[in-house]
This record gives structure tokens, sequence and C-alpha cells, in this order.
């Protein structure tokens, strides 16, 4: 048995992107594997139904597959696969709710709580407050502010692409995303002076 | 790391790869510590970015390598079905559209259809080669496995090779290959997986054509009473001739790579290569199970790598569960016969690990890992 060393991740996604369309089986499988988790984990913050999200995922992968021919070369891999999971979680909708007549993209709601960073151990007790204050009040954030955010520093996408997944134009898009953090700061200043003031009380 | 001297606002940091490696997991490459004591202003932004990242973090997802590796195996298996679904509705479309052409195209068929039958008949008489032929030619006593029912039937060669053998086909071999060739007669369909020896080629002869290999994995689809032979390759390396006691033969040699494959039609005696499987909608409607499933192990565990096998060849394998529940193997298994799979397998695993083939049933022993 030979155990090979995958040097998979030298290989940037494009290149596997235009190997796939050729037909390379490979490629694709090495694709698959590097994205399908951040993928699941993406979805599962537009639904709450973890194993249809696994299956819409993989409905993502098998579309890629099978009409790689019609498909674009030069595309943000990543950003084209997000956007089609979430078009894909937008029709999951539509099918299980016939009923309902507004089901769009705009319609399916960013349901992720961010956590705190366990690992603050290190940490003093006042930096530990703050990042607990901080995270509470980005979780009270709109959806879609949440999801701009989301996906701006968590899946590394531009203004440009989140602008496109969200279906908004690019100042819409750099507006979610700056006014999330500017209401953020706005509360923080004024709660952050007054955990410091509590602070330095109670020594 | 110029453009950090650029940096206003906390989004700048935010979306820095190396910042966000210093904060999340101590990971400090472009010494951002000390970059950060260069300034107070400087600080206080650092500073309001950390907090922001460490406020937030992402659930992570527990996938472990062998759900992306099972994830992925079912992914194939959808895409298999939507390129079935896919031809099946293209072929039924065409048959709708040829259906306005029909009135038009039947005064003119029954005279095509003349020439045709009377064409086709004198060809038979010398042209088509049958298993029966085939068989009585040989003169070195071979052993005949027939399959009767209905699911495909796994054999094993005397050199290690193996052949799944569709429904309603015949395999013909001899028990041991003796000589400097390796020969079988084959009528139906069989999936070949054959174990390496450059110093004995196998040839597999079916109807007119023979195939030559060295070591690969390949289907044939030879039913006598059907018009065209199809070959299939997988992986390896293929070279198709017709045989010589097909009266019309040439010499024409054909050579097929992986994921080609060869049309022989019998009444025209042409070959018809077939480079894109993928766009042929009967090529793509007739994939087996194995040549679906991959073969290529990233530490996923030894049960869902014989889970695999099991899915592949359909047998069924007994082994301790107990004692390999903890083992994971990391391996390519997909140019390998089915002994060969499963020798890799035991010898992986270790400790006094080996098995016992009969029929469809296959009894691993072993011990644990190590």
């Amino acid at each position: 048995m030979k155990t090979r060393i995958l040097q998979a991740n030298l290989v940037d996604d494009n290149t596997l992107w235009n190997d796939l369309i050729l037909g390379d089986e490979k490629s694709f499988s090495l694709l698959f594997e590097r994205h399908y988790s951040d993928l699941v984990s993406y979805g599962n913050s537009l639904s709450p139904f973890a194993e249809k999200v696994q299956d819409c995922v993989q409905d993502v992968f098998t579309d890629v597959w099978v009409y790689r021919s019609s498909l674009q070369s030069a595309v943000v891999v990543k950003a084209y696969l997000l956007s089609s999971v979430r078009k894909r979680i937008a029709r999951l909708y539509e099918r299980d709710h016939i009923f309902r007549k507004t089901a769009s993209t705009d319609d399916i709601a960013f349901l992720l709580e961010f956590s705190v960073e366990n690992d603050l151990l290190d940490d003093d007790y006042a930096t530990k407050e703050k990042v607990t204050h901080l995270n509470k009040l980005l979780n009270e954030l709109p959806a879609r502010q949440k999801e701009a955010l989301y996906l701006r520093y968590h899946q590394a996408l531009s203004v440009e692409q989140i602008a496109e997944m969200l279906d908004v134009n690019y100042q819409s898009a750099s507006n979610l995303l700056h006014r999330g953090l500017l209401t953020l700061r706005k509360e923080w200043k004024g709660a952050l002076s007054l955990i410091t003031l509590v602070f330095s009380s109670s020594l | 790391m110029q453009k950090r001297n650029k940096y206003t606002e906390i989004e700048d940091f935010l979306s820095d790869e190396s910042f966000q490696s210093w904060i999340l997991t101590n990971v400090d490459q472009d010494g951002w510590e000390e970059w950060t004591l260069e300034s107070r202003q400087r600080a206080k932004l650092v500073e309001d970015a950390r907090l922001m990242l460490l406020a937030m973090k992402v659930p992570d997802t527990e996938l472990t390598k062998s759900d992306i590796h099972r994830a992925l195996q079912s992914t194939w298996l959808k895409i298999r079905e939507k390129e079935n679904k896919k031809t099946v509705q293209g072929l039924n479309l065409s048959v709708f559209r040829k259906r306005f052409l029909t009135a038009i195209a039947a005064t003119l068929v029954i005279g095509l259809a003349a020439s045709w039958y009377y064409n086709n008949y004198s060809k038979t008489e010398n042209n088509i080669v049958t298993y029966k032929e085939l068989i009585d030619k040989n003169s070195e006593g071979l052993v005949e496995q027939t399959n009767n029912s209905n699911k495909p039937q796994i054999i094993t060669l005397s050199d290690g090779s193996s052949v799944l053998l569709q429904p309603d086909s015949k395999l013909s071999y001899p028990k041991i290959f003796t000589g400097n060739e390796r020969k079988v007669y084959l009528s139906g369909e069989g999936f070949f997986e054959i174990s390496k020896n450059p110093k004995k080629p196998f040839f597999v002869y079916a109807n007119e054509i023979v195939t030559k290999v060295v070591g690969t994995s390949f289907r044939v689809k030879a039913y006598s009473d059907q018009p065209d032979v199809e070959i299939l390759v997988r992986t390896g390396k293929v070279k198709v001739k017709s045989n010589e006691l097909s009266s019309k033969s040439n010499d024409e040699e054909i050579v097929l790579l992986p994921n080609q494959a060869l049309r022989f039609l019998r009444n025209d005696m042409k070959f018809n290569k077939i480079t894109n499987i993928t766009q042929d909608p009967v090529l793509v409607q007739s994939v087996g199970n194995i040549e679906q499933l991959s073969f290529e192990f990233n530490d996923i565990p030894v049960s869902q790598i014989l889970e695999t096998i099991e899915q592949a060849y359909l047998v069924d394998i007994d082994y301790p569960k107990n004692k390999l529940s903890d083992c994971h193997l990391t391996t390519s298994l997909s140019d390998q016969p089915l002994t060969e799979k499963l020798k890799i397998v035991c010898k992986s695993i270790g400790g006094n690990t080996s098995f016992e083939m009969n029929g469809n049933q296959i009894i691993i022993t072993s011990e644990g890992c190590n």
C-alpha cells in the first residue's frame, strides 16, 4: 500500500474548476472535499434542517458536474458555490410552503448566532466581559447585516461578491457591512465606558 | 505587509488573514505585536478589531473526513442518476420529434429496409463470430461460468484478476493460466479488473473482437443477439482489434485510454471510438455500481471501506466489527482487482489480518489494527 501525501492544497480553486469543466473527476472530488464543510456550515445558518442542508449542498455539486459544460471558467469558485447553496435552500423553502407566495432568496433569514471564542482563558476578566457584550450586540443585528458580516469575514468574500449573492447593488452591500459595524461601535462605545467605570469602581 | 500601514478602519483588520491568524490561532507571522506597539492610536484600533474577532466566532461544523467522503460518494450516485434521467428525457424528446417526420419518411424506409435486410443477411454468414465458435476453437480445458441470476456475480481468476459478470452472461476461462498469454471468452457483459503482469498479456475474446490488456479495468459488453459490442475503459490502457476468425477482419488496432469507449458495429465491421463517454446516452445509462464508486480513501474507517467494496462487487463481507471499529486507512484501491483490494486492506490493518473467499462470501479474520 502506498500512503500518499496529498498535494491537493497546492492547487488553487480555479485550476481545479477549469479541469472540472473539461471533465476531470479528480478535480471535482478535490473541490468537493475542500469546500463541502464550509458550505454545509453556511447552509446550516440559513436552515435549521441539517439533513436537508447536506442534501442541498450535494445537489449543488451534482449540478456543477452534470452541467459542467455550461459553466463559466472565470468565477470566484467559493462565491459561486456559496451563492448556489443559498439559492438551493431558498428553492427548498419554496417547495415546502407551496401555499406561501413570498418565497425568494430575500426571505430566508440568516439564523446563525455568533459565538465567543472559547479560548479566552489567558485573557483577563475585563476582556471576557467586553467580548461577551460585543457578541450579544452582534447577535442582535438585523439578519441581513449579520449575514453580510459573516460572508465578509468568515467566508472571505469581497463586497462585490456579497452584493451579488444577496441580490443587492454594491452600495447596499457595503452599507449592510458598514451599518452593522457602525451600530455596534456606537452602542459599544457607550457600554464600554460603562463597563470600565464599573470595573474601576470595583477595584 | 506594507498595506497595513494604511489601515484606518476596524474593517481593514477584520478581513486581513494574517491578522486573523494572529488573533485566533496566536500565529504571528508578520510581527503584528511589534507593529501594533509602534503607535498608540494604532493600538486602540487593533484592540477593537481583536475584540470584534473574538466575539464573532462561528460554531465549527462537526464534519469528519469520513463524513465528507461519504457525502462525496452519495453525490456521485446522484450525478449518475441525474445523467441517466437527462439522457432518457433527451431520447424521449427526440422520439417525439421524430414522429412528425415518420409519415413523410415512411415510403422511403420500405425501400431502404429491403436492401438493408439483404445486405445484412449476406454479411451474417461470414462475419459474425459467436461465443460457441470461439470456445470450440480453443483446445485447452475451459471452465464455463454462467450467470442466470438477476444480480452481477464475481469471478476470481487464477491470476487474481476479477470479473464482475452481469446477468445472462457467460465467461469461459482456463482453470489455471498457462503459457505466455491469458485468454478468456465472454458472451454478454462483464467488468474486468486485471492483475498487472506485462509478461503475460490478458485477452478478452468477445464476438468478433479481441481486447488486449496488461493490467487495467474495463467493461466489455458483447451479447450475441445485439448489433454491437462495447468496450469501456476505466483505468490503464487497452488495445482492441477484430478477431481473425471473422472473415473481413483487418489489422486495425484501436487504443483506448481511461474513460474512452469503443462501439463495434457487427454488421459493418466498423469501430466507432467514443472519446467522451458522458455524451453517449447508451453508455451513460449502463454504468454499473463499481464504476461510480471512488476507491480513493483518505483516513476512512475500515468498516466504510469494506462497505464500499460490498456495494461495488455485490459481495458480503464478514469481519470482526468491534476489533476493527477504530481502524482508519489511507489508501488508493482504484486500479486493483477484488482480491488485490482485500489483500491491501488486510495488510494495512496488520495484526494477522487475513481473508477467505467463497463465492460471494468473504470472511475477514483480524485481531484489530496496530
